[in-house]
C-alpha cells in the first residue's frame, strides 16, 4: 500500500513478548537469521498476563498501527497459568475495542514458544502484512487522542 | 427470579411499601435481630439524601427507606463500614437493587465483607436524576409517588433506570416486594438463609404464595427488556469508531466526576489519576508536529476507554457515572452498553452472589476460540502441550 506520494506504507507495530517463551523466540529469530520487518518494535514483559489494557490502549491512541501480544503456549507458561489469564484479559479488551468500532482487528494474540524461532518469524511477517492491508492507523493522524 | 415453592410474608402496609419497610425494621431492632441499619435520611437543607447507620431506633421515623434519588450508591456506604472485615454488628442495609449488586461485586474484590450484613431489597420503580431532584425537590418526590405507584420509572428518572432489567429481588437476603399486589400489600421474601432465619426470628409465616407478585415482575421486565433492545441500538448507532467517541465524549472537562461515583472503582490511586498517565511534554510536541496540531490536554477518550476495560465486567449500569457528569454525557448509557457486550463474553452477570469469582480471576482451559491467532496446520508447527 501507498500513500498520495508514493511512499510504500511501513505499519509500526509494538510486540509485547513474555520474557520466558516469545522474547527468547525472538533471540532465536534473529540469531537465525530469519527475516524480520524493521518496523516491529519489542517490548519484554515478565508474563503476558501482567499487561495491564491501559498499556495496550495507550499505544494503540499513541498511533500504533497493530499491536502484538506473545506468550507460552497454553500448558507451558512459565509461572503455571499466566497465559490462561492472559487470554481472559485480551478477550476483554479485544472485546471493547469491538464494541466501540475501534478496529479490533489491530489487536492479535499469538503463541510462540522459546523454541520456536521460525514461527516467530511467521507470526511477526504474516502480522506485518494483514496491517499493511488494513493501512495506517486513522488516529495516528488526528489532531485529537 | 424465585423458585415456584418459595413464599413470602405479608407485612402490613398502611402508609405506602417504604413505610411497611420502616414498620419492619423497627420490629427488628425490638427483637434484637439486628443491632443497626443502614437507610438513607433526608439531609437538612432537604433537598437531598445521605445514608445513616443508626443503631437508635428512634430515628427510624425520620428515614426513608425507599429514597426518590441515590447521591451515593449504597455499595460505597457498605464499603466504607466492612472494607476491613464483617465487623461484629449485624446491619439491615435496605438498598436498590443496583447498590445491592455493585456491592456483591466488592466483595468479590475483596472491598465488601457482607458476612454480618442482611441486604434486603425492594421493587425499585427507579430513581430521580440528581440534578433534577436537587432543583426541585418537592416536585421530584412527587414524580417519584407516581413512580412507586406504577412500578416503573418516569421522565424524571435516570436513563438507565428505564433499561434496567434487575430492578427486583436478585440474590439479596430479603426482599420487599409490592409490584402486581393490591395497594395495601407488601410482601417480605427470604433470598438466603440469613434472610429465612430473620423471618423466622420475627415470627412472620410464610405463607403468602408470590405468583402474582412474580406476575408483575414478569409484566414489568418485558417491558423493559424491549427498551433495554431499542436504547442499545441508538448506542451502537453512536458508538461508530474514534470520531463516536470523539462526539459523544466531546463535552468532557476530564473530571472524573463518573469515576469517583461509581462504585465499583475503589482503587486508591487510578492510573488515571497518577503521574504515569501523564505525558511527557516533549511527547506532546512531537505529537503535534507530526500530526499537524493536538488537543490539550490529551487522553480523554483513553481514560473513558479504560475504564470500560477495567470495570464493565463488574459494571451493573446503576447511572451513578451519569448522575456525576456535569457536562451531560451520557455516560451511564455507553458504558451499560458496553457492559452487556463484555459480561456476554463471559457468560457473566455482574451483581450475582453464586460463588462465581470475577471473569479474570478464573479461565478454563478450552475456552475463547478464536481469541488468539489461529496456528496453520497447528499439528505439524506446534508440539503437543497437554
Amino acid at each position: 500500500m501507498e500513500d498520495k506520494a508514493g511512499v510504500e506504507f511501513v505499519p509500526s507495530i509494538v510486540g509485547f513478548l513474555c520474557n520466558w517463551c516469545t522474547y527468547a523466540a525472538a533471540d532465536l529469530a534473529g540469531s537465525s537469521k530469519f527475516a524480520l520487518p524493521p518496523s516491529f518494535t519489542v517490548i519484554r514483559v515478565m508474563c503476558s498476563s501482567r499487561i495491564d489494557h491501559n498499556l495496550l490502549l495507550s499505544t494503540y491512541f499513541k498511533g500504533a498501527d497493530g499491536i502484538l501480544v506473545a506468550g507460552c503456549h497454553p500448558g507451558d507458561c512459565h509461572y503455571g497459568e499466566g497465559n490462561y489469564y492472559a487470554r481472559r484479559r485480551f478477550a476483554l479488551l479485544k472485546k471493547v475495542m469491538e464494541t466501540l468500532n475501534l478496529d479490533p482487528e489491530r489487536l492479535q494474540l499469538s503463541w510462540v514458544s522459546a523454541s520456536e524461532g521460525k514461527r516467530y518469524a511467521e507470526v511477526v511477517g504474516e502480522f506485518t502484512e494483514k496491517i499493511k492491508e488494513l493501512g495506517p492507523n486513522p488516529i495516528k493522524n488526528s489532531t485529537r487522542f | 427470579m424465585t423458585d415456584s415453592e418459595l413464599k413470602g410474608a405479608v407485612l402490613p402496609a398502611l402508609k405506602k411499601p417504604g413505610g411497611a419497610v420502616r414498620d419492619f425494621l423497627r420490629l427488628a431492632m425490638e427483637k434484637e435481630l439486628a443491632d443497626a441499619v443502614i437507610l438513607p435520611m433526608k439531609v437538612p437543607s432537604g433537598d437531598s439524601f445521605a445514608w445513616i447507620l443508626m443503631n437508635d431506633i428512634s430515628l427510624l421515623d425520620d428515614a426513608v427507606p425507599i429514597a426518590a434519588t441515590m447521591p451515593v450508591q449504597g455499595a460505597k456506604a457498605l464499603r466504607s463500614l466492612t472494607r476491613k472485615g464483617p465487623g461484629n454488628l449485624k446491619i439491615i442495609a435496605v438498598m436498590r437493587p443496583c447498590e445491592i449488586r455493585a456491592a456483591m461485586e466488592l466483595s468479590k474484590l475483596g472491598q465488601v465483607h457482607p458476612e454480618n450484613l442482611i441486604l434486603a431489597t425492594y421493587d425499585c420503580p427507579g430513581a430521580v436524576q440528581l440534578q433534577k431532584y436537587v432543583d426541585d425537590p418537592a416536585g421530584s418526590e412527587e414524580y417519584f409517588a407516581g413512580m412507586l405507584q406504577k412500578g416503573k420509572p418516569d421522565d424524571s428518572a435516570k436513563p438507565v433506570c428505564h433499561t434496567c432489567e434487575n430492578f427486583s429481588m436478585f440474590d439479596s437476603d430479603i426482599h420487599f416486594g409490592y409490584l402486581g399486589l393490591s395497594e395495601k400489600e407488601v410482601l417480605v421474601i427470604p433470598g438466603s438463609e440469613k434472610g429465612s432465619a430473620l423471618l423466622e426470628g420475627l415470627g412472620l409465616d410464610l405463607t403468602k404464595d408470590l405468583q402474582a407478585w412474580e406476575k408483575g415482575i414478569d409484566q414489568l421486565k418485558a417491558d423493559k427488556l424491549n427498551s433495554r433492545k431499542s436504547t442499545f441500538e441508538e448506542t451502537k448507532a453512536q458508538l461508530n469508531g474514534f470520531n463516536g467517541l470523539l462526539s459523544v465524549f466531546a463535552n468532557c472537562i476530564g473530571c472524573h466526576n463518573c469515576q469517583s461515583a461509581c462504585p465499583i472503582c475503589y482503587c486508591r490511586l487510578c492510573y488515571f489519576d497518577s503521574e504515569t498517565a501523564e505525558q511527557d511534554p516533549d511527547a506532546l510536541i512531537t505529537a503535534a508536529e507530526k500530526r499537524g496540531g493536538i488537543s490539550l490536554p490529551v487522553d480523554r477518550i483513553m481514560f473513558h476507554t479504560g475504564r470500560m476495560a477495567h470495570m464493565s465486567l463488574s459494571c451493573v449500569s446503576c447511572g451513578q457515572c451519569s448522575d456525576a457528569c456535569p457536562v451531560s454525557i451520557p455516560v451511564a448509557d455507553v458504558f451499560s452498553y458496553v457492559a452487556d457486550q463484555t459480561q456476554r463474553t463471559f457468560e457473566y452477570t455482574a451483581g450475582r452472589n453464586d460463588g462465581d469469582p470475577l471473569p479474570l480471576r478464573q479461565f478454563r482451559k478450552a475456552e475463547l476460540p478464536g481469541v488468539h491467532e489461529l496456528v496453520k496446520d497447528a499439528d505439524a508447527e506446534v508440539p503437543s502441550h497437554e
